[in-house]
């Protein structure tokens, strides 16, 4: 955005779970303080790219660079440490500890239990919830749980998986506004979204996946005034080969 | 009706229950965190005993000391199990692990038979009176295995719900993922849980060992009894576990009037057949885990 190195880049990124290539050629970049959507229909391999980033898919070639750093020669715990925090699609919390084990969980910050209380002045329907078992809380309540744990270790970039799927309308946009603010606070957003029209309204790029493969990549501004963006999505895609998705 | 031989049979399970209670909450604790019933926990039981007696001896007789002896050998036995065993299955179906550990129980035994023999061992303790109480005759070393494994099970339930490494562990095995996403190190929290089940099972070992004689089957035979309070209590629940070896304990006993000493271990498991069909989940799973 400014000419700087970017924060997160990846360089022809392709992997996958098994002999299949789920990924291919994925070129994409997030800068400090930036928000960037990855969209696409159901199947199209968002959180494939979001598992890659965060050292979880089995198979990868290519090259992600965080901060200077090779990612993909790093386990999978030693991600926080760097600054990156994630919210994956399902499971986002631990069911079986208590709202507050949740965020103690995180053990390298500093002072643990003044970040502790700002992340209850942050998330205030929290607090009272601090002794419940998170899995008994409702689908708004997790997902700011998952919030609240990762921005306890102050991370530079969050990587959140479609964190608004499966909530009501006016939690949705709660959690939107949510993480527009974020860039204030220092963080980066790699925003996984279905929702591509909401998602690009916070944010500033996207990338549309299609296959696996980036098949638009623009300002939010300009992908959510691109006609091919409608095409995509009511599933006749842009490659030729382009089936419904699964 | 004999009152008093209804209370004594019922104190013997409660001592036999308690027991049976360390490798049940150790299977539990490796159920919860690695997916699997580990088959090997009798033998190391076995092990455990084997190694406190030798200690023991070694020790000047001190039967603090054996105890100490046993539960190191046996949590760094099953350490070893983890490390060039059990790791390798993480992710795969539970049936390769189950198999495995069934392999690893049956060269646990071997290599304890070839070394040692057949011969069944005692420890050496001074043989105490019994007293009465109430209508209970109570022999003293009932009584310390009692207060051993009531302060083994705390000193569990301290470690994994007080202290950090506990609170990882039970993250580990909410979502092993996203512990390690959460910076947490699960190879070595896996350590650490390995230590703990290994520490957990020698001590039932060698209380039992204390209270019978042992024997190169002893292990084995406990593993039955251990693995129907683990269901009994809802796998992977710990206070479940050791709730479910108290019943199977105490049923049990109480049962030796009417069935014979040899059909005991069928009530055990006709009680756990027949909660499981009135509760699918475990009689004691009062928190329906996310799993
Ligand atoms: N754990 C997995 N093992 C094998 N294939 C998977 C796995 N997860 C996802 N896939 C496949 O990868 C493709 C992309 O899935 P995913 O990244 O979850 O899509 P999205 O998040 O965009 O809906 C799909 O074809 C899906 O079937
Ligand atoms: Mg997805």
């Amino acid at each position: 955005m400014n000419g700087s190195q970017p924060l997160l880049a990846t360089r022809d990124l392709t992997g996958g779970y098994g002999e299949i290539d789920i990924l291919t050629g994925i070129e994409m970049t997030v800068a400090a303080r930036e928000i960037v959507t990855i969209a696409g229909t159901n199947g199209s391999g968002k959180s494939t790219l979001a598992k890659a980033v965060m050292g979880f898919l089995p198979r990868t070639a290519g090259t992600i660079r965080f901060d200077g750093i090779d990612l993909l020669a790093q386990p999978a715990e030693k991600r926080l440490a760097l600054g990156i925090a994630y919210v994956p699609q399902v499971a986002n919390i631990f069911p079986s500890l208590s709202v507050e084990e949740n965020l103690l969980v995180i053990e390298n910050v500093a002072d643990r239990r003044a970040r502790l209380e700002a992340m209850y002045a942050h998330f205030p329907a929290l607090k009272p919830l601090r002794r419940r078992r998170a899995g008994s809380l409702s689908g708004g309540e997790r997902q700011q749980v998952a919030f609240a744990r990762t921005l306890m270790p102050e991370p530079k970039l969050m990587v959140l998986d479609e964190p608004t799927a499966a909530l009501s309308p006016a939690i949705v946009s709660k959690i939107l506004a949510l993480i527009r603010t974020l860039p204030e606070a220092g963080v980066a957003v790699l925003l996984v979204e279905q929702r591509a029209r909401e998602a690009l309204a916070i944010s500033d790029r996207g990338y549309i996946l299609d296959q696996g493969r980036i098949v638009l990549a623009d300002t939010a501004a300009a992908l959510l005034s691109d006609t091919r963006m409608a095409e995509l999505y009511l599933g006749h895609g842009l490659t030729e080969s382009d089936k419904a998705p699964s | 009706m004999d009152f008093a031989l209804f209370a004594n049979l019922a104190f013997n399970g409660l001592i036999e229950g308690a027991v049976i209670a360390l490798p049940a909450v150790a299977l539990t604790l490796v159920f919860g965190v690695m997916g699997f019933p580990n088959a090997s926990t009798g033998d190391v039981m076995t092990a455990g005993a084997y190694a406190a007696q030798t200690g023991q001896i070694a020790m000047a007789g001190s039967i603090v000391a054996g105890v100490i002896v046993g539960s190191v050998a046996s949590a760094l036995l099953a350490l070893v199990f983890y490390l060039c065993v059990f790791r390798f299955f993480q992710g795969r179906p539970s049936m390769y692990a189950l198999v495995a550990s069934i392999g690893l129980a049956f060269a646990t035994r071997s290599t304890l038979t070839f070394f040692l023999g057949y011969d069944q061992r005692v420890f050496p303790i001074p043989l105490t009176r019994a007293f009465s109480f109430g209508p209970l005759r109570i022999v003293p070393s009932d009584l310390y295995i009692l207060a051993t494994s009531v302060g083994a099970i705390v000193l569990v339930f301290l470690l994994l719900y007080v202290t950090p490494l506990g609170r990882r562990m039970r993250a580990v095995a909410d979502n092993p993922d996203l512990a390690r996403s959460c910076g947490i190190s699960s190879h070595r929290v896996l350590s650490a849980m390995w230590l703990i089940a290994g520490a957990v099972t020698g001590l039932g070992g060698i209380l039992f060992g204390i209270k019978t004689v042992i024997t190169p089957l002893m292990g084995w035979e406990a593993l039955l009894p251990a693995f129907a309070a683990m269901i009994l209590g809802g796998i992977g629940n710990p206070a479940g576990a050791i709730a479910g070896a108290l019943t199977i304990g105490i049923a049990q006993e109480l049962s030796t009037p009417f069935v014979g000493f040899t059909y005991k271990i069928g009530v055990g498991f006709a009680i756990m057949v027949l909660a499981l069909v009135l509760r699918p989940s475990g009689l004691f799973n009062l928190s329906a885990r996310v799993r």
